[in-house]
């Protein structure tokens, strides 16, 4: 048996660092086990350097890069059933607690917000983070990386945008929009140009991205970003009927109170038939409400759903678009009380008692709008009921300074 | 010695798993981090040797993975209804 001289150790310790052994423990077993294999099997005839070249061979499939790279993989990642582990414990709580938080804040229980905020903290900072690093592993394309590493990005601001946006924090709307960016601009066009190229997974690129691209537009079609151009019209008109009240309430003259006890009367009677009127067309609307089998009182209703688009119109208008009878006939009391009081008391305008068709936004190159439409239709039921209470109390207040009472 | 151990792990399987001679180093070094191994840095003349040791620790995990393969080996010879020429089973 031959015995290796210092030089030649030193050849092969310089040979295993030049072919990608870069960890010093690494170098020492591998370096002692080429020397031990060479040191045995070699001849004292044979040639140092063919031999040792021979000899590497036999340690590897590829090369010797691999055994480094082998070493690292499972040094950094010897936590990985750990990881494992935690990834699909926190995805499964993260699941169970946001559908529970979900049902909450629907019933309006206590208790949703809490859910809703530990479920989605963990989902972008424990869940999507490990998730990445699974998938990581399981490509080699930087490419692929940074597709992945995008959608993790993704993943993480829609996450918190939808927290944001449920708990009414700010910024909401901004992370929103900026992960819609982050998909159109950067995710999307990566995957998609990525993923067609190879004839394996074309089809399912192609499929992927239209499933991204739709459900990302149901959801932002339903997360509105404002209201309604209907509800912000109504809401305008309520603030310009206020704004008429207040104002008329402080311009009582004497001279517009009705004079004979006969017409005070006919006020009177006139103001609880539309307010009559009113209560009916209210209580009519609140039967409809498909869930209100509690019986709820509307202060509760409001508060629970007031954000009820579609009863209203289909309760209070017909298929054809057309207002239904109580709300004509409450249109037509109005015109006459409007009448009654003008010629009672000699006021020339009261606002809030017009019942003429109006523009949109008050704009005469804006649709135009009849007074049914203006503030019953395509607005949520808290806002519907505002406008029928509000009208009420305008009558009633007309009634008072009319009649003096 | 790692060296043998390849010779070894040819010899009794009749040459059906042949290791690479590097092959071993990536998981003895992952076990020595994990604390399965220790190991003791000899110099022999002019390079160092290392020679590895199972912890306490070490056997009994390794006492336990054994037998965890074992369960799972029984379990599959009765669900895919072998008749296995050596074993308990």
């Amino acid at each position: 048996m031959i015995q290796l001289s210092h030089e030649q150790v030193a050849f092969i310790l310089e040979d295993l660092k030049a072919n990608g052994i870069h960890s010093e423990e690494l170098q020492l077993s591998l370096l002692d086990h080429i020397c031990c294999m060479i040191e045995e099997e070699m001849t004292p005839e044979q040639d140092f350097v063919n031999f040792y070249q021979k000899v590497v061979p036999r340690f590897f499939k590829r090369d010797l890069r691999e055994i480094q790279e082998e070493t690292d993989l499972l040094l950094t990642f010897k936590h990985y059933y750990a990881m494992k582990k935690v990834m699909l414990i926190s995805g499964t709580f993260t699941a169970f607690l946001f559908v529970i938080g979900a049902f909450f804040k629907s019933m309006h229980w206590p208790g949703a917000s809490f859910f809703i905020v530990i479920s989605i903290t963990v989902l972008s900072f424990l869940f999507l983070p490990i998730l990445f690093v699974f998938k990581a592993r399981e490509v080699s394309a930087k490419r692929d990386i940074i597709t992945i590493g995008i959608a993790t990005v993704f993943g993480i601001l829609i996450s918190l945008s939808a927290l944001f946006k449920i708990m009414h924090w700010p910024g909401a709307n901004v992370m929103w929009l900026s992960s819609l960016g982050i998909l159109f601009f950067l995710f999307l066009p990566i995957f998609f140009f990525g993923g067609i190229r190879n004839a394996e997974t074309k089809v399912n690129t192609i499929v992927s991205s239209i499933l991204i691209l739709v459900a990302c537009g149901i959801l932002f079609s339903l997360t509105s970003l404002r209201n309604s151009k209907w509800t912000d019209e109504s809401i305008h008109h309520i603030d310009d009927l206020l704004q008429s009240s207040a104002q008329l309430s402080n311009e009582v003259k004497p001279s517009s109170i009705a004079k004979d006890s006969a017409s005070i009367q006919m006020i009177h009677e006139s103001s609880n038939i539309i307010c009559q009127n009113i209560k009916l067309v209210k209580d009519h609307l609140i039967s409809k409400i498909p869930t209100n089998e509690l019986g709820l009182k509307e202060g509760e209703l409001i508060r629970i759903y007031g954000e009820n688009l579609e009863t209203p119109y289909e309760t209070l208008f017909n298929e054809a678009g057309k207002p239904i009878q109580g709300l004509v006939s409450l249109k037509q009391e109005l015109k006459s009380y409007e009448k009654l009081i003008k010629r009672q008391t000699g006021m020339v305008s009261i606002p809030f008692l017009e019942t003429k068709d109006t523009h949109r936004y008050g704009d005469p190159q804006e649709e135009l709008l009849t007074w049914e439409e203006t503030n019953f239709s395509h607005v949520t039921l808290a806002v519907l009921l505002r406008n029928l209470n509000l009208l009420m109390l305008n009558v009633r207040m007309v009634e008072k300074i009319s009649t003096n009472s | 010695m790692v060296m043998k151990s390849h010779k070894k792990v040819k010899e009794l399987t009749g040459g059906k798993i042949q290791l690479t001679e590097g092959a071993l180093y990536p998981t003895l070094h992952a076990l020595e981090a994990q604390g399965i191994l220790t190991t003791e840095v000899v110099n022999v003349g002019n390079r160092l040797r290392k020679y590895y040791t199972v912890t306490s620790s070490g056997k009994l995990m390794a006492d336990e993975k054994v037998n965890e393969f074992s369960d799972f080996m029984n379990t599959m010879i009765f669900l895919l209804d072998l008749k296995p020429k050596m074993g308990k089973a």
